[in-house]
């Protein structure tokens, strides 16, 4: 197996997807189609959604990503940084 | 599509409670589902989420009423008869001619 | 919330003596599972990670950037489960504070501390905490400055958390075993000040 270089740095600004997915996921409602920042790296594992099907896909790339709660719920001062794997994610270009 | 389970943001629960002196089980039944659910997903007959979906795949009206580890019961027995380790009359209680 | 225990109990009971019959269970087996688990996770193991880190820098140092090698070399392993889950501690310091929730389940890191505590795996806390954190503290007795960062995190993956809490004022004199008996579960869950 060739090594695997992770998608994001940490820093990067990536974007949740917006599909509301019919089965079991890992991306918690209330951080769907929000915009964050990559923390740092947490692993590689296989897609949660595919190991609930039986379906054993490639590991990837986890990430702890980081939200205003202003982004999320529209208030609040604080943030909530959700782990996510990288089929979660798309690059936001720009600062 | 976003299911029982995926509570982060909602409103509308009650207030948050604490037990004092909160034992590690409430029950010794809940103690076995526990390691039942070990003992079940170690032997490869299903993975964590399998078990996680199968909580998520409940009636919703019976996932709101169970209790936390009723809830992994059922995902437990549920996932036995999606398996074919056994059927659900096999799993009803009162069938003590299971064979 | 508890219905009928002696139903269920007999259900569980009927459905371990099925398995057993089809060699999916080995006799036994279950009772020797509760016992390791017991004997293994208590919130004692954070307890004395966290006095640890607080009487040494440079354990503290690693168990920020490699918790799982860090909590090995006072004994302590993410290994006790399923399989090795990796372990992210995450420090409060003077201008943050950190509080831990699994919005989705319950994930926490029972091989290490032991079951979490029902309010936990509550709807009402998972649901509340992400959105209003200051406020859930309030209601645990904890009261944060309002210039305070809150950092709420989702275990929503694979890792499991612990938050390191910051060391109270006037312990200088305390062992690192007295320092560890001030550590409480809700001071690793992020839901009290120590």
């Amino acid at each position: 197996m060739t090594p695997r270089t992770d998608r994001f740095a940490v820093g990067d600004r990536v974007r949740t997807r917006t599909v509301d997915v019919d089965g079991h996921t890992r991306l918690p409602r209330y951080a769907r189609g929000a915009v964050g920042v990559v923390v740092q790296p947490a692993g590689v594992h296989p897609l949660a959604d595919d190991r609930a099907r039986g379906v054993s896909g490639p590991p990837q790339t986890v990430y702890h990503v980081r939200f205003a709660a202003a982004d999320l719920f529209g208030a609040g001062d604080h943030t909530v940084t959700v782990e996510l794997w990288n089929d979660y994610l798309t690059p936001v270009e720009g600062p | 599509m976003s299911r029982i389970n995926d509570v982060g943001g909602m409103a509308g629960f009650p207030a948050i409670v604490e037990e004092a002196d909160e034992p590690r089980f409430h029950a010794d039944w809940e103690a076995h589902v526990f390691a039942l659910n070990g003992a079940l997903i170690k032997r490869g007959v299903y993975n964590l989420d399998e078990f996680r979906d199968a909580q998520e795949r409940l009636p919703v009206e019976q996932y709101l009423a169970a209790s936390y580890y009723e809830r992994w019961f059922a995902a437990i027995t549920t996932l036995l008869a999606e398996k074919g380790v056994a059927s659900a009359d096999d799993l009803a209680v009162g069938d003590d001619s299971a064979h | 919330m508890s219905h009928d225990s002696s139903l269920i109990s007999a259900q569980v009971r009927h459905v371990e003596a099925l398995l057993e019959q089809r060699g999916l269970l080995d006799a036994g087996e279950i009772d020797t599972r509760i016992d390791e688990f017991l004997a293994g996770g208590t919130p004692a193991n954070g307890a004395r990670i966290v006095a640890r880190a607080w009487v040494d820098p440079g354990f503290a140092s690693r168990l920020l950037a490699d918790a799982n090698g860090a909590i090995r070399e006072i004994g302590l392993s993410m290994a006790g489960g399923l399989q090795e889950q990796r372990l992210k501690v995450v420090a409060n310091t003077d201008g943050e504070h950190n509080v831990v929730v699994c919005t989705l389940c319950s994930c926490y890191p029972i091989a290490l501390l032991g079951p979490s505590p029902g309010w936990y795996k509550s709807e009402a806390y998972r649901s509340r905490v992400v959105r209003d954190p200051r406020g859930v503290l309030r209601e645990f007795g904890v009261e944060l400055p309002a210039g305070t960062q809150v950092s709420v995190w989702d275990a929503s993956a694979e890792s499991r958390y612990l938050v390191l809490p910051r060391r109270p004022e006037g312990t200088e004199g305390l062992a690192e075993d007295e320092l560890a008996a001030l550590v409480t579960r809700k001071g690793l869950i992020g839901t009290a000040a120590v």
